[in-house]
């Protein structure tokens, strides 16, 4: 049987993650249900304690405190070996590693992480991240959970929604509007203990996917923690939240990427056993195609991965690298699980099979931690805003997309000025070709010789972006006007 | 608010509502990403809302220079001070 080179262990670097990995593997073969965890909706505590002796809550936490301080490229090729196993568990240990302990490793005071971080990194106490409320989503300006400077440390009020880990979590970072801290409307993180009085904890949600995953809402009651559990600045939550997020988004996409792997495999195997017409599906031109694009992208967003987590540990900015990342693999995985399914035929529609449950719990990847939506819009003005970003690669196909690209970047330049911000459908179409573009040069960073059809295709999907650019104007005005004949109906 | 009047006002209060702070809260050395918080697209927003008020087309070239809450007021100082 064709064995595709993605699911090798190519990614893993770090010599701790070779070792950790295939042991990994053997636990999540012997250990986890996944049908169970999704069908029970929960993760079973053995399980959480599995992972804890594995030392999975400990990844990317400093040795000095009892982690394994990983770099961000290890810590994803974990992650995305979860997340071919079940998603659920990877989403827990990834915004664990994540967004719930990089701010605390970060910028806490030195007594919070002494006090906090060994806990955290043995798996006795799991992290969660709280931004979002129910009116602050996308816009996280209009938060209305309070901090404030009170006699004995700083008051929270207010609820987070949505919170992953929450219904176990010990310590919450959350983002809270601090008025009287760093200006009348800035916001801080603050570090919350579960058994802080004052904290509620909400019931779980019923969700389509990653069901396994705890998502609850926290209610901060008239909550009081000392000084020293606010993370860095005060004043500047946003800025830090930002730099969370991009650490937060690099690890999700490796989630994806898991999950692509999965999905792939289990296609390949099906298309192998299955017959019809008096052969194997995987006979079929038409099966071959498809698995072939599947096989292509999931190395595609393999590259992206290992490109962003390599820029991250030689100290560059990410912000729009890991959204770049986040959106290309939560896309792509989703598409790559569409695939499998349909490839399963009827067996992919029912549950057992496990594509079906692959398919729901891809679905979230494209809304949280920015939803792609936004995340393109804000890829395509920062292109606008800094057109250096555009890069020579040495490849001339890449290289001649890079030049189209940049001639319709100066284009937009000119004709809106700084007002190309209020042409949405336009920075979205400029952000796709970018980030063809930019995994197109990611999969050239690899070493791996088949990526070339990849990069092919990559290209093929940058120049039909640019193409939907000229026509982005008229896109839009046919949509306010088919919104305005819905509006008299 | 009267742009050619009152320039720096004006500039403070976009650039208030923008940052999603009071004007009080803004410091001339105050920078847009660092401090405020702001990214591309945001800055991006604050120009275009400058444009808006002061009825130009900014160009990317003209507005790119703008670090600091101090440099968004001269800039808007400076249009204002050119006659249209
Ligand atoms: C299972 C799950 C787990 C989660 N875990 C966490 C967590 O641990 N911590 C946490 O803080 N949050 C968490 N979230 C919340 C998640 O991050 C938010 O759902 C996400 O940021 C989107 O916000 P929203 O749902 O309010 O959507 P909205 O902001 O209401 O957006 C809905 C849609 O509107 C469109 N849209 C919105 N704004 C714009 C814009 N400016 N331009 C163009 N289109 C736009 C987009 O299409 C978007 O998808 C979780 C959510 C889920 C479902």
């Amino acid at each position: 049987m064709l064995r595709p080179a993605v699911i090798d262990d190519a990614g893993a670097r770090d010599g701790a993650v070779s070792l950790l990995l295939p042991e990994l593997r053997r636990y999540l073969a012997r250990d986890v249900d996944g049908e169970a965890i999704d069908r029970e909706g929960a993760i079973p505590e053995a399980t959480r304690d599995g992972l804890a002796r594995l030392g999975l809550f400990g990844l990317t936490i400093p040795e000095s405190h009892g982690g394994a301080g990983l770099s961000l490229g290890a810590a994803c090729e974990v992650v995305a070996t979860l997340a071919e196993a079940d998603r659920s568990i990877a989403i827990m240990v990834g915004l664990h590693a994540g967004l719930g302990t990089r701010g605390l490793v970060q910028h806490g005071t030195a007594e919070l992480r002494d006090r906090w971080l060994p806990r955290l990194a043995s798996g006795e106490c799991v992290a969660s991240f709280g931004a979002t409320e129910a009116s602050a989503g996308s816009d996280l300006t209009m938060l209305s959970t309070r901090v404030k400077p009170v006699a004995g440390g700083l008051r929270i009020d207010g609820e987070k929604s949505y919170v992953t880990n929450g219904g176990f979590a010990g310590l919450f970072t959350i983002l809270a509007s601090s008025p009287g801290l760093g200006g009348a409307r800035a916001a801080s993180l603050v570090c919350v203990p579960r058994d802080a009085e004052g904290v509620k904890i909400g019931r779980e949600e019923d969700k389509l996917g990653i069901r396994g995953s705890s998502t609850v809402t926290v209610t901060f009651d008239g909550v009081v923690v000392p000084w020293s559990h606010l993370l860095g600045e005060p004043g500047k939550g946003i800025v830090l939240t930002h730099g969370l997020l991009a650490w937060g988004r690099t690890i999700m996409s490796a989630g994806c990427v898991g999950a692509a792997r999965s999905a792939l495999a289990m296609a390949m195997a099906h298309t192998h056993t299955r017959r019809q017409s008096r052969r194997p599906l995987s006979a079929f031109g038409a099966t071959r195609a498809h698995l072939a694009w599947m096989s292509m992208r999931t190395r595609a967003m393999e590259a992206i991965v290992r490109d962003v987590s390599a820029a991250a540990e030689a100290g560059g900015p990410i912000a729009i690298p890991s959204a770049i990342a986040k959106v290309y693999c939560s896309d792509t995985a989703f598409a790559i699980a569409d695939r499998a399914l349909q490839l399963h035929g009827a067996l992919g529609f029912l549950e057992p099979t496990g594509v079906a449950r692959l398919l729901r719990d891809c679905r979230i990847t494209r809304i949280f931690e920015g939803a792609n939506d936004v995340l393109l819009v804000r890829i395509g003005a920062a292109l606008l805003a800094d057109p250096s970003a555009l890069g020579r690669t040495g490849a001339e196909a890449l290289d001649a997309l890079a030049l189209r690209l940049g001639a319709a970047v100066d284009a937009a330049r000119r004709r809106w000025g700084v007002g190309a911000v209020n042409h949405q459908l336009a920075l979205q179409r400029i952000a796709r070709a970018h980030i063809a573009l930019a995994v197109g040069a990611a999969l050239l960073d690899g070493d791996d010789a088949g990526s070339s059809h990849a990069v092919s295709e990559l290209v093929s999907e940058g120049n039909e972006a640019l193409e939907a650019l000229d026509r982005a104007d008229t896109d839009d005005a046919r949509a306010a006007a088919v919104l305005s004949v819905l509006a008299e109906a | 608010m009267n742009a050619l009047e009152k320039p720096r006002e004006l500039t403070l209060s976009i650039l208030a509502e923008v940052a999603e702070v009071t004007p009080d809260d803004l410091e001339p050395h105050h920078r847009l990403r660092e401090d405020l918080g702001l990214d591309s697209l945001t800055s991006l927003e604050l120009l275009s809302r400058l444009g808006e008020a002061l009825k130009m087309d900014l160009e990317f070239e003209q507005a790119m220079d703008i670090r600091t809450v101090d440099d968004a007021c001269l800039f808007v100082e400076r249009q204002c001070s050119v006659p249209q």
